[in-house]
């Protein structure tokens, strides 16, 4: 049995090997991850000013925006990054002490640091730019935001499991994620939305991660909908379903 | 030492099941080095994969004291868009060895030159074959995995590769696998063929000879 300290350094070596690999000879190299969703929200924000559109009373439209989309990139690119996982790095499971879930923790903890690189840097700038920092209940923040990595990495883990069985899973996969977009409520507060509506979207695990950083980050707003505990079962039904997966993936990896 | 245990492993193919290693059960023992002789497609590969545990048997168990190799090679285990540098990098992490140590080491053994910090897709087979063999040669394992090392570089390479493992008797052992005699000849006092799922050992490679070439 190998120790908890080999798999740590295995771990770590994917990890930096990724930052090398992920764009692989472009200059700018793994800086990219974080440029890419910063200009990204920058533009969304952009879009609010040109419009003439609000955010929610007493929030800056930037913070408003990057407690929205962030939470939610958090998920979809950790579980996207999962999916590929074990394709991209096949090579890899060549050395004995590598394990196809080693090569998944490795991108899902990457994908952890780099979207949260992406939220401090933005509301950084901006506290600086206010001139004023305050946080409500920064446990809250970081749970909500831990949650939709653990939503991102256990979703993840059983499309990357499948895939080992089917490689149609890669192309449907981005049609099964797309309304996922607009059905998470980034660019509403849950609050506002119609009660009807709001009963059916509230279903998506997605959303309570995103109202969870929300109610943590900005004093006024309450998340009155949502239940920490409900992203929590489907993370635990997805872990169980990745993980038996993953047990039986390794075998048929050998066959190809 | 390395045992082997009653391990069987047999891969589906269109035409039926094919059985590569059929109820092996195989002791290397101690600090010799051992070649094990096959043809083409005989399991020579499957069984060093087996026993790295880079591939586990259908059946039996692989019993492993000290520290193994990966099965080194040509193939496998290098990322072609990472330098060679890069790729030594990795494999030093993930065995815990001083990283800064196995490139140096291995930057001087590979003799690759300005290519050791190129991608490796852009090596030649046999350019792959000795960043892999200098890598290996860089981190201190108890029984080393050769798959079909003849091939790498000219001769005065294998002159060098063979004073490396002799530099290492006593501490480390050699288990290599290959279809050509002389290899084995070069590196082993003994050794075993693989026929038909079974492994036949001899203390002679005379002996060893005469079994694989009736065949």
């Amino acid at each position: 049995m190998r120790g908890a300290m080999t798999q740590l350094q295995v771990v770590y070596a994917i990890l930096l090997r990724e930052t090398k690999t992920r764009f692989g000879a472009h200059q700018l190299g793994y800086l990219w991850s974080i440029v890419q969703p910063v200009l990204w929200i920058t533009m969304f924000a952009g879009f609010y000013y040109a419009f003439g559109r609000m955010a929610p009373p007493g929030m800056s439209v930037i913070a408003f925006l990057a407690t929205g989309i962030v939470p939610y990139s958090l998920f979809r690119e950790t579980a996207g990054r999962c999916l590929s996982a074990i394709e991209a790095n096949k090579g890899l499971l060549f050395y004995p002490q590598v394990r196809p879930l080693d090569l998944v923790i490795a991108r899902v903890l990457l994908e952890a640091v780099t979207q949260v690189v992406v939220f401090v840097l933005l509301m950084g700038s901006l506290a600086l730019y206010e001139g004023q920092l305050r946080v409500e209940s920064p446990l809250r923040v970081v749970v909500g935001l831990g949650l939709a990595s653990g939503l991102g990495a256990s979703f993840g883990l059983v499309c990357c499991g499948l895939s080992v069985y089917s490689r149609s899973i890669e192309q449907l996969y981005p049609a099964m994620l797309r309304p996922l977009f607009w059905l998470s409520a980034i660019f509403h507060p849950v609050d506002s939305l119609p009660k009807g509506f709001r009963d059916i979207l509230v279903l998506n695990p997605v959303i309570h991660t995103i109202e969870l950083v929300r109610d943590g980050w900005f004093p006024g707003y309450h998340a009155r909908h949502i239940d920490p505990w409900y992203p929590v079962v489907w993370i635990l039904v997805f872990s169980f379903f990745g993980l038996s997966l993953e047990r039986t993936a390794r075998k048929r990896l050998e066959l190809s | 030492m390395i045992e082997l245990e009653k391990v069987t492993k047999i891969y589906p193919t269109p035409s039926g099941l094919n059985v590569v290693l059929d109820t092996i059960s195989f002791n290397f023992a101690g600090q010799s080095n051992i070649g094990v002789l096959g043809k083409n497609g005989a399991g020579k590969s499957t069984l060093l994969r087996i026993i790295a545990g880079t591939e586990q048997p259908d059946s039996g168990s692989v019993h492993r004291q000290g520290s193994v190799s990966w099965p080194i090679g040509f193939s496998g285990g290098f990322n072609g868009s990472l330098s060679g540098e890069e790729n030594c990098r990795f494999v030093a992490r993930i065995y815990g060895a001083e990283v800064d140590e196995v490139v140096g080491f291995t930057m001087e053994f590979a003799e690759l030159g300005e290519y050791f910090y190129m991608p490796v897709k852009t090596y030649s087979s046999g350019m792959r074959a000795r960043l892999a063999f200098g890598l290996s040669m860089a981190i201190e394992f108890d029984a080393y995995l050769v798959d079909e090392v003849t091939a790498v570089g000219d001769a005065r390479f294998q002159q060098k590769c063979r004073k490396a493992f002799q530099e290492r008797s006593g501490r480390s052992c050699v288990i290599i696998v290959s279809h050509q005699l002389t290899t084995i000849k070069d590196y082993c006092n003994h050794c075993a063929v693989l026929r038909d799922g079974r492994l036949h050992y001899f203390t002679s490679i005379d002996d060893a000879r005469r079994l694989y070439e009736a065949a």
